[in-house]
C-alpha cells in the first residue's frame, strides 16, 4: 500500500555465485577481468546436442557450503541461492535478532526450480531399473527456495515467487522495492536462482537458439545464447534505515517498470516497441532523465533479433546521439544466460559497476555487427565515472522488466 | 463446478460436487483416482484453433476465462490504452503436461528428437503472456507461483500497480491444469486423499485425509474506482485490504502453529476498518482454504477460533476446495464466487466450522442460508511451505 512514496530503498546486502566466481570478491574479480566462465557441462550428458557448453558453477561440493542437515531436502537451485542468501546478510551487517522479522519480506525470482532434482527422479521412473526417491520430487516447485530462506532466518513478512522466465528475478526486486518505497516492508531479501537442467538445456538447443562454441553478443558472428546457472540475493532495505544502522549501501534502487510485447511467445518484436517502452517507463518512474544515465547492462542474449532489437530500443528510447554516449555490456558473455536469475545476476554486476565504477565488458565481441553499432565495453573492463544504470531482462512470452540503480550517497 | 461464470455461480449455490473419478488419464496404478476436474470445456467457443493449437490446456482455459471477463466487464479495449491495463496470473505449476511431454520427448527420441513446439508452454508465465497476446495487452504482466496462494499474491501485486497509477485495469488470474505428473508426483508423496471410486460412484473424500487436487481458470477485471464509476461499469464488489505473510515451516508442510494464518487475517481486518471486537457483526462472509488436509484444515479451523471466539460453535464457513479441488490459481475462482455473492445478495454455500476439525464426510451438510445482508467478506488461504494471504471484499 502506498502509504509514504518517498522512501528510498537501499541495496545493503548482496550474495552471488556464478561460473566466474562465488562469492562477490571472486565475481567481481572475474566480471572486471573479463573472465569467461562458459565449458563443458558435467551435471549431465550433453551427447548429441548441437551445443554443449555452459556457465555450470565449477563447485562440486555445494553442499559443504551451508549447513545441509537442515535442507536435505534442497535442489541445486537451492543450494546456490541458499549459498547467495548466506553471504548477503553476512555482507549486510543485519543482526536478525534485533529486526521485527515481521517486517522483512522474502520476493524471489524463480525459473526451472528443482527441475533437475524432478528430472532425476523421472529418468529413473522412465529406465524401470530403479525406484526413485519421493524426495526428489519435493523441491519440484518454483517456490522452494523462497520457503527455504524464509524459513531458515524465521522471515515472517510478505512471501512470494515471480516466475516470468528470463525476467523473473528482476521483477522481484521490483516489486521488493514497491514493498519498502510504499513503507510495507522495512527490508526485503530478493533476488533469484537457477541451476542448471536437462529441460532447458535441450529446450533451447531444440529452439536452435544456442551457439555451439560460447554467446558472442553484438558480435557479427553470434549465434544465440549460452545457458548459465548461478544466484544473486540482495538485501533492500529503507534507505533512512540503513544510514542509521551505519550500514553499507552499495547502490540505491530508483524505480522499475515491467510490461508485455504481447507479440510471441519466444520471439522479440523487432520493432522493440515493448523494450523501448519499458526502459523510458522505468527511467520517468525513477525520475531520471535519459542524459543521467550512463550504463546499461543489456539483455544481451546473443541471439540475432535479441541483440538487434534492443539496439534498437536503446536509440530509440536515449536518441542516436545519446546511445552512442552509453556504455552497454552484455555480461551473459562471461555468466552465460542464467534464465530465472538473470536479472538478479546482472542487476548485481549492475550495482557492482556503481559501487566500483568500473564498466564490466562484453567479451567474445571481436567484430562489431553493423546493426549494432553503440558502445557494448567490448572485451576488456574500463574506469569510468558511473551516476545512473540500467538492467535490461527481457523474457520468454514477452515479459520485459528494466530497473534502475543510482549510486550511492550520490546527490539527487 | 462448470465452464461460465453463471454455470459456475449455479452450481456454486447448488454445492455441486465437482469432484469425480478422473477418466482423462489412467490412474490404475495409483493410490487415489479422484479430483476436480473441468469437463465440458470446448476452447473452440472461445477462440479460433489457429489461436489456440500450440498452447496448453492450462492456457486454454485462461484465455477463456480472460475472455468472458472481458465481455463481461464491458471495457472496450480499442478506447483505453493499452500500456495501462496489466496481465498478472497465479498459477503453482504452469503446463506440468508440458514439461512432462517435453522431456519425455528428450528421453525417447534424443537430443535431437525433443519437440520444439512442446518447450516455450513449459513456462508458467504462458497464460499471462497468451491473455497478453489474445488482447494485444502492453502493459504489466507477470506470474506468480507460490504453491496455493500464486492467484492471492497476484491479486496483492495488481492492487500495488493500481495504487500507484501505474495501470488503470488489471486482469488478474488464477490457473492451473491437472497432469498425469502432477497428479502422479502428489501421489508419490502421499499428499493425495487416498480414495478410489468407480465411475459415477458419490465422492466421499476422507475428511483430513489427504489432499483432493483440482484444476480451474478464473480472471478477475479489477479497475481504479473512479475509473470504474467514469465508465459506468457494474461492480461486483471492492478489493478493501489483503495481506501476504510467510510461516515457518517445513518443505511440503502448512505452518503448524497457524501463527502468521491467523496474523494475516488480523491485519487484513484491522486494514479494512473493522473492529475485531466487532468482529462477529463485520464479517457476512468466511471462505476457508480448506483442502482435506489434516494439517491444513485443523490449523485454518484453530486460527479461526481465535479470530471469531464468540460465534466458533455457530460459525458458517465455505470451503470451496471441497467441492472443486486444491490448486494454486484456485483463489481466482474463490474471489470470483465471494463477489457473485457480494453482488448478487446471495449466500455462497456454507459448513459447520467445526467440520474442519476432520469429521466425518457424512456429517457435512451444505447449508445455503438465506440472508438479507451480504457486505463484507474474508478470504483466509495457508499453502504448504508456510505463505499465507488474507483478502476482505466488501459489497460497495
Amino acid at each position: 500500500m502506498n502509504t509514504n512514496s518517498s522512501k528510498r530503498v537501499a541495496i545493503t546486502g548482496l550474495g552471488i555465485i556464478t561460473a566466474i566466481g562465488e562469492s562477490v570478491s571472486e565475481f567481481s574479480q572475474g566480471l572486471f577481468d573479463g573472465r569467461c566462465g562458459i565449458g563443458p557441462v558435467s551435471l549431465f550428458d550433453t551427447t548429441g546436442f548441437p551445443c554443449q557448453l555452459a556457465a555450470q558453477v565449477k563447485n562440486k561440493n555445494l553442499e559443504a557450503r551451508i549447513d545441509i542437515r537442515e535442507f536435505k531436502r534442497a535442489s541445486r537451485c537451492d543450494l546456490l541461492g541458499l549459498i547467495a542468501a548466506q553471504e548477503a546478510f553476512s555482507c549486510s551487517g543485519l543482526n536478525l535478532d534485533q529486526c521485527s522479522r515481521d517486517n522483512i519480506g522474502v520476493i524471489l525470482g524463480g525459473g526451472a526450480g528443482g527441475m533437475r532434482s524432478w528430472e532425476n527422479f523421472r529418468r529413473t521412473l522412465w529406465s524401470g531399473k530403479t525406484r526413485p526417491r519421493p524426495s526428489q520430487l519435493l523441491p519440484f516447485a518454483s517456490c522452494t527456495l523462497t520457503d527455504f530462506i524464509a524459513s531458515h532466518y524465521r522471515l515472517t513478512g510478505s512471501r512470494c515467487t515471480i516466475c516470468t522466465a528470463c525476467s523473473s528475478s528482476s521483477t522481484s526486486i521490483g516489486y521488493g522495492f514497491d514493498l519498502i518505497q510504499s513503507g510495507v516492508h522495512d527490508i526485503v531479501v530478493t533476488g533469484g536462482s537457477e541451476a542448471l537442467s536437462e529441460l532447458t538445456f535441450a529446450g533451447f538447443n531444440a529452439l536452435r537458439v544456442m551457439d555451439p562454441i560460447y554467446c558472442r553478443p553484438f558480435d557479427k558472428n553470434r549465434r544465440g545464447l549460452s545457458l548459465g546457472e548461478g544466484a544473486a540475493i540482495f538485501i533492500l532495505e529503507d534507505y533512512k534505515r540503513a544510514q542509521d544502522r551505519g550500514a553499507t549501501i552499495y547502490a540505491e534502487m530508483l524505480g522499475y517498470a515491467i510490461n508485455a510485447d504481447a507479440f510471441h511467445m519466444t520471439t522479440p518484436d523487432p520493432d522493440a516497441t515493448g523494450m523501448s517502452n519499458v526502459m523510458a517507463n522505468a527511467l520517468e518512474r525513477a525520475g531520471i532523465s535519459t542524459k543521467q544515465v550512463d550504463y546499461i547492462n543489456a539483455h544481451g542474449t546473443a541471439t540475432k533479433i535479441n541483440d538487434y532489437a534492443e539496439t534498437r530500443a536503446i536509440k530509440r528510447v536515449f536518441g542516436r546521439k545519446k546511445a552512442r554516449e552509453l556504455a552497454i555490456s552484455s555480461t551473459k558473455s562471461m555468466i552465460g544466460h542464467c534464465l530465472g536469475s538473470a536479472g538478479a545476476i546482472e542487476a548485481a554486476v549492475t550495482i557492482l559497476a556503481l559501487n566500483r565504477q568500473i564498466l564490466p565488458p562484453t567479451i567474445h565481441l571481436d567484430e562489431p555487427d553493423p546493426d549494432c553499432n553503440l558502445d557494448y565495453v567490448p572485451n576488456h573492463s574500463r574506469t569510468q565515472d558511473i551516476r545512473i544504470a540500467l538492467s535490461n531482462s527481457f523474457a520468454f512470452g514477452g515479459n520485459n522488466t528494466s530497473l534502475v540503480f543510482g549510486r550511492a550517497n550520490r546527490d539527487i | 463446478m462448470g465452464v461460465g461464470r453463471e454455470t459456475f455461480w449455479e452450481n456454486c449455490r447448488k454445492a455441486k460436487n465437482g469432484i469425480r473419478k478422473i477418466t482423462s488419464f489412467d490412474t490404475s496404478a495409483l493410490g487415489s483416482n479422484i479430483a476436480g476436474l473441468v469437463e465440458g470445456f470446448n476452447p473452440g467457443r472461445f477462440m479460433l484453433p489457429k489461436i489456440y493449437r500450440r498452447m496448453g490446456r492450462i492456457s486454454r482455459m485462461a484465455v477463456a476465462a480472460s475472455i468472458e471477463a472481458m465481455e463481461d466487464s464491458g471495457i472496450k479495449l480499442d478506447t483505453i490504452d493499452k500500456g495501462k491495463i496489466g496481465v498478472i496470473v497465479g498459477t503453482a505449476y504452469g503446463s506440468s503436461s508440458h514439461v512432462e511431454d517435453f522431456y519425455l520427448s528428450l528421453l525417447n527420441d534424443g537430443p535431437r528428437g525433443a519437440q520444439p513446439f512442446l518447450f516455450p508452454e513449459t513456462v508458467p508465465n504462458a497464460p499471462a503472456s497468451h491473455i497478453a497476446m489474445f488482447h494485444g495487452i502492453t502493459g504489466p504482466n507477470t506470474t506468480f507461483c507460490q504453491n496455493d496462494i500464486s492467484a492471492e499474491v497476484a491479486i496483492l501485486y495488481a492492487r500495488n500497480l493500481l495504487l500507484q497509477n501505474i495501470v488503470d485495469v488489471v486482469l488478474v488470474g488464477g490457473a492451473d491444469e491437472l497432469s498425469v505428473i502432477q497428479y502422479a508426483c502428489f501421489d508419490t508423496l502421499g499428499a493425495l486423499n487416498k480414495v478410489k471410486i468407480k465411475k459415477d460412484e458419490i465422492v466421499k473424500p476422507l475428511p483430513g485425509g489427504g489432499l483432493v487436487l483440482g484444476e480451474g481458470a478464473g480472471v478477475l477485471i479489477m479497475e481504479k474506482r473512479d475509473f470504474a464509476l467514469e465508465r459506468g461499469a457494474s461492480i461486483y464488489g471492492t478489493f478493501k485490504s489483503g495481506v501476504n505473510t510467510g510461516g515457518v515451516t517445513s518443505i511440503g508442510h502448512y505452518e503448524v502453529t497457524g501463527e502468521q494464518t491467523a496474523r494475516a487475517m488480523s491485519l487484513a481486518i484491522e486494514q479494512a476498518a473493522i473492529d475485531l471486537h466487532e468482529i462477529d457483526r463485520g464479517i457476512d462472509l468466511v471462505d476457508v482454504s480448506a483442502n482435506f488436509s489434516d494439517e491444513l484444515d485443523r490449523m485454518e479451523y484453530n486460527q479461526l477460533k481465535k479470530i471469531f471466539p464468540k460465534r466458533i460453535k455457530d460459525l458458517r464457513v465455505t470451503p470451496l476446495k471441497y467441492l472443486m479441488g486444491n490448486f494454486g490459481g484456485a483463489g481466482i475462482i474463490r474471489a470470483a464466487a465471494i463477489l457473485l455473492s457480494l453482488h448478487r445478495q446471495l449466500s455462497l454455500p456454507v459448513v459447520k466450522a467445526e467440520i474442519l476439525k476432520g469429521e466425518s464426510y457424512d456429517d457435512m451438510e451444505w447449508e445455503t442460508p438465506c440472508t438479507d445482508k451480504i457486505q463484507t467478506a474474508l478470504m483466509s488461504t495457508s499453502t504448504f511451505g508456510g505463505g499465507s494471504s488474507s483478502l476482505i471484499f466488501t459489497k460497495n
